[in-house]
């Protein structure tokens, strides 16, 4: 019996055009709780998944308690007592927590003596003393499409157990959660360590390293850069160990310097498809030079409000109002021209088109004036030379200049593409949502630069985020959010982050 | 045998890997027509041969009175014209993201309007008659494809569902007043309309040749000139192609879609109302009540070989007519059933909507070939892994 219960050895995989891994080895003990660090694009995501039987290594071999072992596929590695909680949970949303946790090894029983039925009987009675064994408790029968974020994560996590997983990766878990929800999930984590299993951890999350893991190993571009003792390494040294140079950790940011106010909104109001308040009167003013930060868990209807005061969404009530002009109801044009930028959540499915070239998406705030077209025809020079400017001003990096087609860039430089668009309108007011959402800490940094840089040229800031690290570093006033309405707005420096975090549960005072 | 995958793969991934697709195509579908040919005892090269030779491409060996090369020619062209417009309707509205499979209704809808109107009043003088056949037909088809836009729009019916029924309104309607009204006793079709509305010119004696000269194809060809224009310079044309792409990032950038949507919709209904005339007016002079032309679906798949652009719909509506056309001479001088002609298009556009799996085939190949090739020489694939990486 070998002392590490899984061993990858000399693992390299390419990609054209990329190595995602170099020669990477590392053993993971049984029982611990083993962190694997590296900004995006480092190759954590594809050493688990090659551990995980989704890719098959290119070099390097793989151990399993000792024994070398080809994984063909998810199918081979679960067989090895591998489990895996992506990050996209891998759901079916019509069916109940037990159906999803029981699918592909549904217990059987015969009706009427030869009928294969399910036995769902015995699988609900199963999910549930298994999800009180291991404190994950979860109501068997509920359906997935009802339940919310953190329980669906419990969902997977039973899955795994379900299937006997003793090695369990968790993909970036707690990059959906609120604070409380993480102390929860790393408590969960801990049992799960003193129960025997052995834990992978892929993050980018400094802090819940050090609150959880015994080790952690750090990758940059594919390669290992080492493998720390987490109790003898410092925040600062993982840090710099992952981005390779020395990180600020704290933004440098000005005080405040307040204008008018640009965006007032009132007694707001959206309602969903099925007629249902998602935003239910809600009441902000935003100051020129301000940022207001709005918290909250995800589905809180954060988008909403987003989406209604740039027009996408309907008002069904209230108005809003930009510099003092009713745009309740104008077209999303009208409201861009009068100084609306917007930075949406989705960079791929709202904020570009991504199987134009990055020529077209930076052109899309443009193309229809001149100098960018006349009576109608379009000059494509004018864009071009305005996308090379672009590209220069927000360092986008693009394989083919303007011409490379969007989709086949990099999530940061994605980003940076449409923050650069909106930020060259020079709008009087810029909403950001979700601004970093699955960037890395170089990437971070530099769009937290730029927000402030909007702020201080005096435009308002509308930000909205699910990091609540992010929103307290931004922040100048801060609003929670909890199911569609604003709970508590106060300035940021009078609030803690267990304060927000509290409101972003529902508790009204504390 | 290696040079030529090793080839094929960098065509297929390269500048012109669309051109390439429908050439690749092309080639496939000779090969397995080739094979076809063979089990049922015949050359496929002589079957190729008469193919082209149906077609006025190359001389036969003799002709019939008041016929030749050039009329047998112009007679592809008749029958070309209205399936390049066709085509052409189908890639303006397909770049909104709309399955326009209505083209059947709309030309049957324009050449039935046109044929009472304009066709069945004899005293019209020609220069008269044919822009009002051409302008009716514009609009009959343009108001019959705003119809489904508004539709989608409105209430949110896809296009698709309301294209087939309304196909089936239009076809049974028209044949309805045509059986009433309009029939022919002896053919049991409509009426043939005058020759001055006529958009082909028959019985035009070039030396002792009685010719049918297409007079819409200026028409067609003008048509995917001004779509492709539309498409590559010019504000609306972008954001239908953005529409198109993405719905709810063309909302997001301000665009109308919904205005964008109908916009669409009605000009590809318009140009199939050209191609409707140029067919009911043009390559016959009658229509078949309750029948739908199958050429509206035909040009799906012309629109398909020819990638989506309006010019490439001019060349492959000339390879898809090339056997269209060429079957009855190829089936007198083979003995082959005519048929055949619709199967080898069938083949070739299954070959054709191949063209994603083509160029995966490709990438793939190229990849396995080892890191042997440096990375900037496959286009497209640089990044992509590291986009994949993020947005996990």
């Amino acid at each position: 019996m070998s002392e590490y219960v899984v061993e990858m050895r000399h693992i390299t995989k390419r990609f054209p055009g990329i190595v995602a891994n170099s020669d990477v080895s590392i053993s993971i003990r049984k029982g611990e709780v083993y962190a694997l660090l590296g900004e995006n694009g480092a190759g954590k995501s594809t050493l688990m998944s090659i551990l995980f039987g989704i890719y098959e290594p290119d070099e390097g071999e793989i151990l399993v308690d000792g024994n070398k072992v080809t994984f063909h596929s998810s199918t081979d590695a679960a067989a090895c007592s591998i489990g895996m909680v992506h990050q996209h949970f891998m759901l079916v949303d019509p069916f109940t927590i037990t159906e999803n946790i029981v699918l592909g090894i549904e217990p059987e029983r015969k009706q009427l003596g030869f009928l294969p039925w399910v036995n769902m009987k015995k699988a609900n009675k199963d999910i549930s003393e298994l999800s009180k064994a291991y404190g994950l408790e979860v109501n068997p029968t509920d359906r997935i499409a009802d339940v919310p974020v953190s329980v669906r994560q419990r969902v997977e996590i039973l899955k795994m157990l379900y299937r006997g997983a003793e090695i369990m990766i968790f993909d970036e878990p707690t990059a959906v959660l609120t604070p409380q929800e993480i102390d929860f999930l790393l408590q969960i984590i801990d049992n799960l360590r003193k129960d025997g299993k052995t834990i992978i951890l892929i993050t980018h999350k400094i802090d819940e390293i050090k609150r959880i893991a015994d080790r952690c190993a750090i990758l940059r571009q594919g390669c290992l850069i080492g493998v720390r003792d987490v109790k003898e390494a410092s925040a600062q040294e993982l840090a710099d160990l992952m981005v390779g140079r020395k990180v600020e950790l704290k933004l440098d940011k000005k005080p405040p310097q307040f204008r008018e106010p640009v965006l007032e909104v009132e007694h707001l109001t959206v309602k969903n498809e099925v007629k249902f308040d998602v935003v239910k009167d809600v009441s902000f003013t935003v100051r020129g030079g301000e940022v207001f930060a709005i918290a909250g868990v995800s589905g809180n209807g954060q988008v909403e409000i987003a989406d209604a005061i740039a027009g996408l969404a309907k008002a069904a009530g209230g108005t809003i109002r930009l510099n003092g002009k009713d745009i309740t109801h104008t077209p999303v044009r009208e409201r861009s021209l009068a100084g609306i930028s917007y930075i949406p959540e989705d960079r791929l499915a709202t904020g570009t088109i991504p199987d134009m070239t990055l020529q077209e998406n930076l052109g899309l705030r443009e193309y229809f004036r001149p100098p960018f077209s006349a009576r109608g025809i379009l000059d494509h020079g004018a864009e071009r030379s305005y996308a090379e400017k672009l590209i220069g001003t927000y360092d986008i990096r693009c394989a083919q200049g303007p011409d490379t087609i969007l989709r086949s860039m990099s999530g940061g430089n994605q980003q940076k593409a449409i923050i650069g668009r909106e930020i060259e309108e020079r709008s009087a007011l810029t909403i950001f949502v979700q601004p970093t959402r699955g960037l890395d800490i170089g990437a971070i940094e530099n769009i937290h630069r730029m927000i402030l840089e909007e702020r201080d040229r005096g435009a308002a800031i509308l930000l909205i985020s699910l990091e609540l690290d992010e929103v307290m570093a931004l922040a100048d006033t801060i609003g929670v959010l909890y199911r569609g309405e604003l709970l508590k707005t106060a300035p940021a420096e009078g609030l803690t982050k267990t304060e927000v975090g509290r409101y972003m549960m529902g508790v009204k005072e504390a | 045998m290696k040079e030529i995958r090793r080839f094929l793969a960098r065509r297929l991934t390269g500048r012109h890997a669309s051109l390439w697709v429908s050439v690749i195509a092309i080639l496939l579908m000779m090969i397995t027509a080739s094979i076809l040919l063979l089990g049922m005892g015949k050359s496929p090269l002589t079957a190729f041969k008469t193919f082209l030779q149906g077609c006025g491409f190359l001389a036969r060996e003799n002709y019939g009175g008041g016929s030749g090369q050039l009329s047998d020619l112009l007679d592809f062209l008749n029958y070309l014209t209205p399936l390049i417009l066709a085509s052409v309707a189908f890639i303006t509205a397909f770049k909104a993201g709309l399955f326009n499979i209505g083209i059947s209704g709309q030309m049957l809808l324009a050449g039935f309007t046109a044929t009472v109107v304009v066709g069945y009043n004899k005293e019209l003088s020609p220069f008269i008659a044919k822009p009002a056949v051409l302008l009716i037909g514009l609009l009959a088809g343009g108001l019959a494809g705003a119809l489904i836009g508004f539709l989608k729009y409105k209430f949110n019916i896809h296009e698709v569902v309301s294209t087939i029924m309304i196909n089936y309104i239009i076809s049974y309607l028209t044949g309805f007043f045509i059986n009433n009204n309009y029939v022919d006793m002896m053919t049991r079709t409509s009426k043939v309309c005058s020759a001055a509305s006529r958009l082909t010119l028959t019985n035009v004696m070039i030396g002792d040749m009685k010719c049918k000269i297409p007079l819409g194809l200026i028409i067609a060809i003008l048509a995917a000139l001004l779509v492709a224009f539309l498409f590559r310079k010019t504000v609306a044309g972008f954001e239908i192609k953005a529409v198109g792409q993405n719905r709810r990032c063309s909302e997001y950038s301000g665009i109308r879609v919904n205005r964008t949507i109908m916009l669409s919709m009605g000009l590809s209904g318009a140009i199939a109302g050209l191609a409707g005339v140029c067919y009911y007016l043009g390559y016959t002079n009658t229509i078949i009540p309750k029948i739908l032309p199958s050429m509206g679906f035909d040009a799906i798949s012309v629109a398909l070989l020819g990638n989506g652009s309006p010019i490439g719909a001019i060349f492959a509506g000339a390879v898809v007519s090339i056997f269209q056309q060429g079957a009855n001479f190829m089936s007198s001088s083979l003995g082959v059933a005519k048929e055949i002609a619709s199967l080898i298009s069938g083949i070739l556009l299954l070959y054709a909507s191949c063209g994603n799996y083509m160029r995966f085939k490709a990438r793939r190949s190229l990849q396995l070939a080892a890191d042997l090739v440096p990375a900037s020489e496959i286009p497209g694939t640089t990044e992509k892994k590291e986009a994949e990486d993020d947005d996990q």
